[in-house]
């Protein structure tokens, strides 16, 4: 357990000592501050068409929060790539690999310590997107329990992206190459879901159980359903299980 | 102390190592001596634990690599050919990182990492992140942090590569003083650095162990006759004749250098005595008289390039003389 903490404070110092971080972050806030703004204009301007007294599903969370975090999660597709690119890729070109295998941690020490710090810079970024609701809590009244549904989706989806993109990082020394493949594999789980109307009903159900749009939508949408809570989890276990692999292979190749 | 048994390994269709078995006792320097491609690099990553073998075994400290390697790794300190530094850190940082990696009581750091700072003469760049650091630096916080956990054993992969003369001679002094409390193996293609700083030396080529012993008895082994190289103020012309005389010497030959010869004795005669006398009756000024050894390089090369022919080989011996 040591060796976990030890790894993941070391690559939580990378991580905020380098720009990729501060990049990473100021992308995401740029653009889903834009979205915020956007929808908060699109919510204004429903209220100024309203006549008489608003009907019982008139909800600013479900109409500006629910869209924005769709949006979100899809920001996250090409966020979370460049946050996990260099945590095993920039190992292998500086040859500082050579220093972790041969101490006396476990490859699996290695990749998780590696997740947990991913996930804690994740964890930030969730933290301070929550200003968008506190700012509008000010001035009224939010359906928190569709909010907390929400970030509950937001958590587990990006534990399942960052296990994904820090497995991408493990078969590449070149970060650029890592991101892609990243990416390519995140957009995949997501597109699996428009494969529906495509093919037969049996194959189609597979598809969609696959893919991340369908579970992530019914947090979204306020539904807690441990179905969906397993998916995300066991997605992220399956991708970390898979970069332990990956390390532990090298000895043999 | 170190312990390897008919280890090999293959990448693919190539091996790299074939059947190498050898050990290190304690306290000892052991070094690995061979071209670039020997298989240098990945004995030593096998006995690190960073690759393993595809037959064969290895254990350091008593503790198998594969089987145990978490408490081979404990007592282990390596440095491999390019250190593995991070960048981003300063050298005390990146050193604290390597203690608690390497399992250091938490309460020790801080001692820990300035006895190696001073031992490798880094502390005037505590400070200082690593991105800055020349190679020469580098290399000594790469030493560093090898020692940093005290290892009982130490493996070091070209340790003085990318250092200047001066630079070089303050890393053998560290691993020099390094000696005793640990058992140290390194590696190197540099012949000098074997005979200045190893007890024994591992002659390694195309992945197989040429010899192992220490220098002075390989030079022995490989030696098929004694030479003894004199020189002389004069050469008086019956000089080879009247030392060619002298019982037990095979062959007198001119040597490289003014008023040099090469006297040939069969093996385990020491004829200087005689053939001092020789060269003084003749009259020809002795002004030296010594045995010529084998450098390393000529006992490395004999070894590496299979059969040498004689007359080439009393030609490099003439050469260095």
């Amino acid at each position: 357990m040591s060796g976990v903490l030890v790894i993941a404070r070391k690559e939580l110092k990378q991580l905020f000592t380098s720009p990729i971080a501060y990049v990473a972050l100021a992308m995401f806030f740029l653009i889903t501050g834009f979205l915020f703004f956007s929808l908060i204009g699109v919510y204004t301007s429903q209220v100024l068409q309203l006549q008489g007294p608003p009907p019982s599903d008139f909800d600013p969370t479900r109409i500006i929060f629910s869209p924005l975090f769709q949006d979100v999660s899809f920001v996250l597709i090409l966020l979370v790539p460049i946050l996990t690119m260099r945590l095993v890729s920039e190992e292998d070109r500086a040859r500082t690999m050579e220093l972790l295998a041969t101490s006396p941690v476990t490859s699996t020490a290695i990749v998780v310590g590696k997740y947990l710090a991913s996930l804690a810079l994740f964890a930030v970024l969730l933290a301070i997107s929550a200003y968008m609701p506190l700012s509008l809590a000010v001035m009224g009244r939010l359906d928190w329990g569709l909010l907390a549904a929400s970030y509950l989706g937001l958590v587990l989806l990006g534990g399942a992206f960052l296990a994904i993109g820090l497995f991408a990082s493990t078969l590449n020394e070149n970060q650029i190459v890592s991101a892609a493949i990243g990416f390519a594999l995140l957009l995949l789980f997501w597109v699996l879901g428009f494969a529906q109307q495509a093919s037969g009903s049996a194959v189609q159900q597979v598809l969609s159980s696959l893919s991340f749009s369908t579970h992530f939508s019914n947090l979204a949408s306020g539904v807690v359903d441990t179905q969906d809570i397993v998916f995300f989890l066991s997605l992220a276990g399956f991708f970390v299980f898979l970069g332990v692999l990956a390390l532990e292979s090298r000895k043999w190749r | 102390m170190i312990q390897a048994d008919s280890l090999s390994r293959s990448y693919g269709e190539r091996w790299a190592i074939r059947d190498v078995s050898f050990q290190a006792r304690e306290g000892e320097i052991l070094g690995f001596l061979g071209p670039n491609g020997a298989g240098k690099t990945t004995t030593m990553r096998i006995l690190t634990g960073f690759l393993a073998p595809t037959s064969g075994r290895a254990s350091v400290a008593g503790f198998d690599i594969v089987d145990n390697p978490m408490e081979a790794k404990r007592r282990l300190g390596y440095l491999p050919e390019t250190p593995p530094l991070y960048d981003d850190f300063t050298t005390r940082e990146y050193l604290s990182f390597v203690a608690r990696l390497k399992r250091v009581d938490r309460r020790k750091i801080g001692d820990a990492v300035d006895r190696a700072m001073s031992m490798c003469g880094v502390e005037e760049v505590a400070g200082r992140l690593i991105r800055n650091l020349s190679r020469g630096y580098r290399q000594r916080v790469g030493l560093a942090h090898a020692i940093v956990h005290d290892p009982q054993v130490l493996i070091l992969d070209e340790p003085t590569s990318a250092m200047d003369p001066r630079q070089i001679v303050e890393i053998r002094k560290v691993i020099r003083g390094l000696r005793g409390n640990h058992t140290i193996i390194l590696s190197t293609h540099i012949l000098p650095e074997a005979t200045a700083l190893c007890d024994r030396v591992i002659i390694i080529n195309e992945g197989a162990i040429v010899a192992v012993d220490t220098y002075e008895q390989l030079a022995a082994r490989l030696r098929s006759s004694e030479k003894t190289l004199v020189r002389t103020a004069r050469a008086p012309a019956d000089l080879a004749a009247r030392v060619g005389r002298v019982p037990g010497v095979l062959h007198v030959a001119p040597g490289s250098g003014r008023g040099e010869w090469v006297v040939e004795a069969a093996l385990g005669q020491d004829v200087r005595e005689h053939v001092a006398r020789a060269v003084v009756e003749a009259g020809a000024g002795l002004l030296e008289l010594r045995p010529l050894a084998m450098s390393l390089e000529e006992v490395f090369l004999k070894l590496v390039t299979h059969e040498d022919d004689a007359a080439a080989d009393g030609e490099r011996e003439g050469a260095r003389a």
